[in-house]
């Protein structure tokens, strides 16, 4: 059976996907996973998911975050100077950088 | 785990639902998530009615976004709070309809016209987001991602809040004064947001100790002073001289005179006992009361959506 492999590298940080083992129970799933994923790279913990157990839908299925023209909702739009407070500074930073990695349609 | 080593390890994001923690800490960061959620909840309807109300589609789509990310903060916190196992997000969303759940100040408060809305699309918005970015290191792990996704939004929120303040600032003289006057209404209750000073903060020990709260509520109002007096300035408002603030160069900013605000109004509105606001607890029960039937049929074993679900 498949298991899919999220890491997580410190105490406090998110788990994010890093791989997948094959394995007869979850018992072994948990050991071939400490080897595979956890020996190397700095881990803090793993989860381990059997795959019929996730959930997927994709950009195929799915328009996340909507088909139209959402300019109204990005910090970017607003031509207002946000470096009064480093929060908000750093809120804008985050979004322009997501923009960025979106393309601009959104 | 005992509370003697909750406090030794309370670090940011040290505690996870896996973490067997003690009840003391579970029912106090289940309290201090609880208040957020449903403040969340409460500011949406706020500013629900200016999805129509707006004078323009932009601001009306931008409304609509802001409206949509808060409920979505809400139901966040109240994830991150069922976590802790004291409380369900049934339970507390029944709290807050029958006007036991409490939440932040300013949303007792009627919101009713245009020249209103920066104060909280801006100012309270802006408030919040003091605190909220402290509570990125909140020693609850859930509490604690649940800020990263909100701190990201909220970037728009404010922004969006400074423009239509800037268009209402630089727009015609009755609709200066009229924000003018908005903002004499509402900067004593924007001030009470961090509540009283910590001495008199009852709570505050207790949750500092355990990492739930890395900020006190005096650091939080400066801060917040400090970024938004100029601002306000900036735009041609006038502070008015009640309650008083000065510039203090020791005490590194802008000093409030507590004692001028109305504390006693403040104490009733934690307590949900403000009649004026009353009407805000009860618009939002009935809003659940009328959608109780989609919650209904979502659960019910029998209904189509569970059925395609494969629910049993
Ligand atoms: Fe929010
Ligand atoms: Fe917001």
């Amino acid at each position: 059976m498949r298991y899919e492999v999220f890491r997580q590298d410190k105490p406090g940080a998110y788990h994010t996907h890093c791989g997948d083992v094959h394995a007869p129970d979850r018992e072994m799933a948990l050991l071939f996973a400490q080897i595979q994923h956890g020996r190397r790279m700095q881990t803090n913990s793993l989860w381990v998911v059997p795959k019929e157990e996730i959930g997927e839908v994709d950009t195929d299925e799915a328009a996340f975050g909507g088909t139209t023209d959402k300019a109204y909702r990005w910090a970017t739009t607003y031509n207002v100077d946000a470096s009064f407070a480093e929060e908000i500074e750093a809120s804008e930073r985050e979004q322009a950088a997501e923009e960025r990695k979106r393309g601009s349609d959104d | 785990m005992d509370l003697a080593t909750v406090e030794s390890r309370a670090e940011p994001r040290a505690f996870s639902p896996k973490h067997d923690l003690p009840e003391e800490y579970r029912t106090g960061a289940t309290r201090m998530l609880q208040f957020h959620a449903n403040s969340e909840i409460m500011g949406a309807y706020l500013e629900k009615p200016f999805i129509r109300q707006s004078p323009s589609l932009d601001r009306k789509l931008a409304f609509s976004a802001k409206v949509q990310d808060e409920i979505g903060h809400g139901q966040l916190l109240y994830r991150a709070a069922e976590a802790l196992g004291v409380k369900t997000r049934e339970q507390m969303l029944d709290e807050l309809a029958n006007g036991e759940g409490k939440f932040l100040n300013c949303f007792h408060y009627e919101m009713t016209d245009w020249w209103e809305t920066p104060m909280i699309a801006f100012f309270v918005d802006g408030a919040a987001m003091k605190r909220q970015a402290t509570l990125k290191n909140s020693s609850w792990e859930p509490y604690a991602h649940a800020m990263d996704k909100i701190c990201f939004e909220e970037g728009f929120h404010i922004k969006h809040g400074e423009d239509v303040l800037r268009e209402l600032a630089t727009g015609s003289k009755r609709e200066q004064k009229l924000l003018q006057e908005a903002f004499e209404e509402w900067w004593p209750r924007i001030l009470q947001f961090f509540g009283p000073t910590d001495d008199q903060s009852t709570h505050h020990d207790f949750m500092a100790k355990v990492g739930l709260k890395t900020a006190s509520n005096d650091e939080l109002r400066q801060a917040f002073l400090n970024s938004y007096v100029p601002k306000a300035e900036k735009y041609g408002l006038e502070i008015p001289d009640e309650p008083r603030i000065h510039y203090d160069e020791d005490a590194g900013g802008y000093v409030l005179e507590e004692d001028d605000l109305d504390w006693e109004e403040f104490f009733a509105i934690t307590k949900n006992d403000y009649e004026p606001g009353l009407n805000q607890i009860d618009t939002r029960a009935a809003a659940q009361e009328a959608v109780e039937w989609v919650r209904t049929s979502l659960d019910a074993s029998d209904s189509p959506a569970a059925a395609a679900a494969g629910g049993d």
